[in-house]
């Protein structure tokens, strides 16, 4: 596919989504970004079977060893196995930024999609309801938020449930907007003349129209948050320290004889999450292209 | 001229009395309300069964909003529209959903009134979806049906709306309109956007199909021969105003309002030995933020007299089948 000629031929009878995805294998960047992400993502997930080491073990014996044939990538200043703490911490990023993207695309499209459509009040209702959210700090409320739910549900959750409330308003307003300009169109006012109902006007024709605003924000979110993650665990305000993640390894190198001497604790997780975060950010640019039927690339 | 069509002659199908629409204007510091645009101000038509109504008038007129108000898709400031013997000015909710299966709306631009991310054979068929709980495949064979009725093909349910031109989206248009079997359809300048070899194709068809379904036209238009060619009774709109109501023959031989006298003779006539004098009418239309006081039309009025500033001329039958309003017929 990705070795197609350079002109497109559309054949007449595809789908508008049909179109999309032909534009979308032809990206080269985008299609290797998507290996790589679904890679990364397979590792991560059937880790348990990849790995023969147990994460929770520590090893006083062999704390702070460099890359060797026991250890592909060293072991840490407790003794674990860098490599099999990567493939988990890798786990539990992706996981934090699926989860609050799911959570912050539903919650945030549902909210800007009723607002944009009724306008009026309702529309002043929840944008005045969105501004307060987004006026939050994020910081000092994820601070006191992960203090006062901590306990109720299990580690990694808190965080995502943190982070998800603290961060829909973005994309409310993204929808709204996308929305309000949409539903101008003839169409919409063709479809209450035919009768249908007001949910259903926003499901079967204004959110189709208005899908390729959300998936790119949707990509742009993923990316983001694997990073917000990550900055809040190297601060020690995110996942808990028992549980492996990319921010969590990376906060040991806030030691200067771990940044200086011992690289092999920092840079695997670094550059895990810079690799993951790029490709992800190209795979958003390739949907991009490939949903705006204007563009020509 | 085949004249099979049967008006019922007794039988109203739509009667609209003394409708507005006015569009608030909000302004200053509190945003109060500190005018209306007077979108449509005050007309009354009726609707025969089987009957086209045409109703001209230039941009800005409020043919258009005159057209959706009526179906209901935005809500009038005052008056009354019934349909069928039932009023529905005032319907909500589930009751108004139930009488809007009744009449459907034809629109001007087959561009985006087609939602471009449905295939077509579901554009048509939501409307049947709407008011039954049939799935497409239930539906597929009628759809199919109504396209080859609209002069389209059965495959064409499989396309999308970007794979057709301007008259065919036009006939995609007028197919979802007649999915519920509709009494009256509302077109709004459905031709205005085409092609003009495209535009007669189009206008023979909706003919065609007002004797197969039985249909009653209110037919909004700015083009006055479209009109002439589909419209058995024509109005004249003026600044949100009806002016002028007689039926098609009355209407082009001998216009009473001096604002249809002067649209008439703006009609080019190929011959040359025909050709009358044109009226060219001064100015501007006012802005109906602020109509002008009296008769709307007296500020490029011709035949303007002192009275018609002050007097707000009624729509009045001066002849039989033949509404004008406008002082100098008013004695």
């Amino acid at each position: 596919m990705i070795n197609s000629p350079k002109h497109l031929k559309y054949s007449k009878k595809m789908s508008p989504w049909a179109m999309a995805r032909k534009k979308f294998m032809k990206n080269k960047l985008a299609m290797v970004s998507t290996c790589f992400l679904l890679f990364v993502i397979v590792i991560s997930f059937l880790a348990p079977y990849i790995t023969t080491t147990d994460i929770t073990r520590v090893n006083i014996g062999e704390t702070s060893l460099p890359p060797s044939s026991d250890h592909w990538l060293g072991t840490d200043k407790s003794g674990r196995d860098v490599y099999t703490r990567l493939l988990y911490g890798g786990r539990v990023s992706l996981m934090v930024g699926i989860s609050v993207t799911f959570i912050v695309i539903s919650f945030g499209s549902l909210i800007g999609s009723i607002a944009g459509y009724f306008g009026g009040v309702v529309d002043n209702l929840l944008m005045r309801f969105t501004d307060f959210v987004l006026n939050f700090p994020f910081l000092v409320f994820v601070i006191v938020l992960n203090a006062i739910l901590f306990g109720t549900v299990s580690g990694v959750w808190v965080l995502i449930i943190v982070i998800s409330l603290l961060s829909w308003g973005g994309t409310a307003r993204i929808v709204r907007s996308k929305i309000l300009a949409e539903k101008e169109n003839e169409y919409i006012i063709a479809a209450q003349s035919i009768g249908t109902s007001s949910a259903k006007v926003i499901i079967r024709h204004l959110l189709p129209n208005v899908i390729s605003a959300i998936i790119v924000q949707a990509t742009l979110l993923f990316a983001g948050m694997i990073a917000v993650e990550a900055a809040l665990s190297y601060l020690n305000f995110g996942v808990p320290q028992t549980v492996p993640s990319w921010g969590n390894m990376l906060s040991s190198a806030n030691e200067p004889d771990v940044l200086q001497g011992k690289p092999w604790i920092w840079i695997p997780p670094a550059l895990a999450l810079i690799v993951t975060i790029l490709s992800i950010n190209f795979i958003g640019e390739g949907l991009k292209d490939a949903l705006n039927p204007k563009s020509t690339r | 001229m085949k004249e099979l069509k049967k008006i019922e002659e007794d039988h109203e199908l739509l009667r609209v009395k003394n409708l507005k629409k006015y569009y608030p204007i909000h302004g200053g510091f509190f945003k109060r309300k500190i005018g209306d645009v007077k979108a449509v101000d005050r007309i009354s038509l009726t609707l025969k069964k089987g009957e086209t109504f045409g109703l001209v008038g230039e941009s800005g007129c409020g043919k258009s909003t005159a057209g959706r108000t009526i179906l209901r898709l935005t809500n009038a400031t005052d008056g009354e529209i019934i349909f069928d013997n039932q009023d529905i000015t005032r319907l909500r909710g589930r009751k108004l959903r139930e009488v809007r299966r009744h009449f459907q709306m034809v629109f001007q631009d087959p561009y985006a009134s087609l939602n471009p991310k449905m295939m077509v054979g579901h554009i048509v068929d939501e409307p049947i979806r709407n008011y039954s709980s049939n799935n497409h495949r239930d539906i597929r064979p009628k759809v199919k049906q109504l396209l080859n009725k609209v002069g389209l093909r059965e495959e064409d349910y499989y396309k999308y709306p970007h794979e057709f031109s301007g008259g065919q989206r036009q006939r995609i248009g007028i197919a979802r309109a007649l999915a519920l079997n509709p009494k009256l359809i509302v077109a709004d300048e459905p031709v205005s956007a085409l092609d003009v070899s495209i535009q007669s194709q189009v206008l023979n068809l909706l003919k065609d199909i007002q004797e197969v379904f039985d249909l009653t036209y209110l037919f909004i238009a700015h083009d006055l021969s479209v009109v002439k060619h589909m419209s058995d009774r024509i109005g004249v709109m003026y600044l949100g105003n009806l002016v002028e109501v007689a039926t098609k023959q009355d209407m082009y031989k001998n216009p009473m309002h001096p604002y249809t006298q002067a649209l008439t003779s703006a009609i080019p006539n190929p011959n040359p030995l025909r050709r009358k004098e044109r009226i060219i009418l001064k100015g501007d239309v006012p802005s109906p933020q602020h109509p002008p006081s009296g008769c709307v039309f007296h500020t490029r009025c011709p035949m303007a007299m002192e009275a018609c500033k002050k007097v707000v001329p009624e729509l009045k039958e001066v002849r039989p089948n033949h509404q004008v309003a406008c002082l100098l017929y008013d004695r």
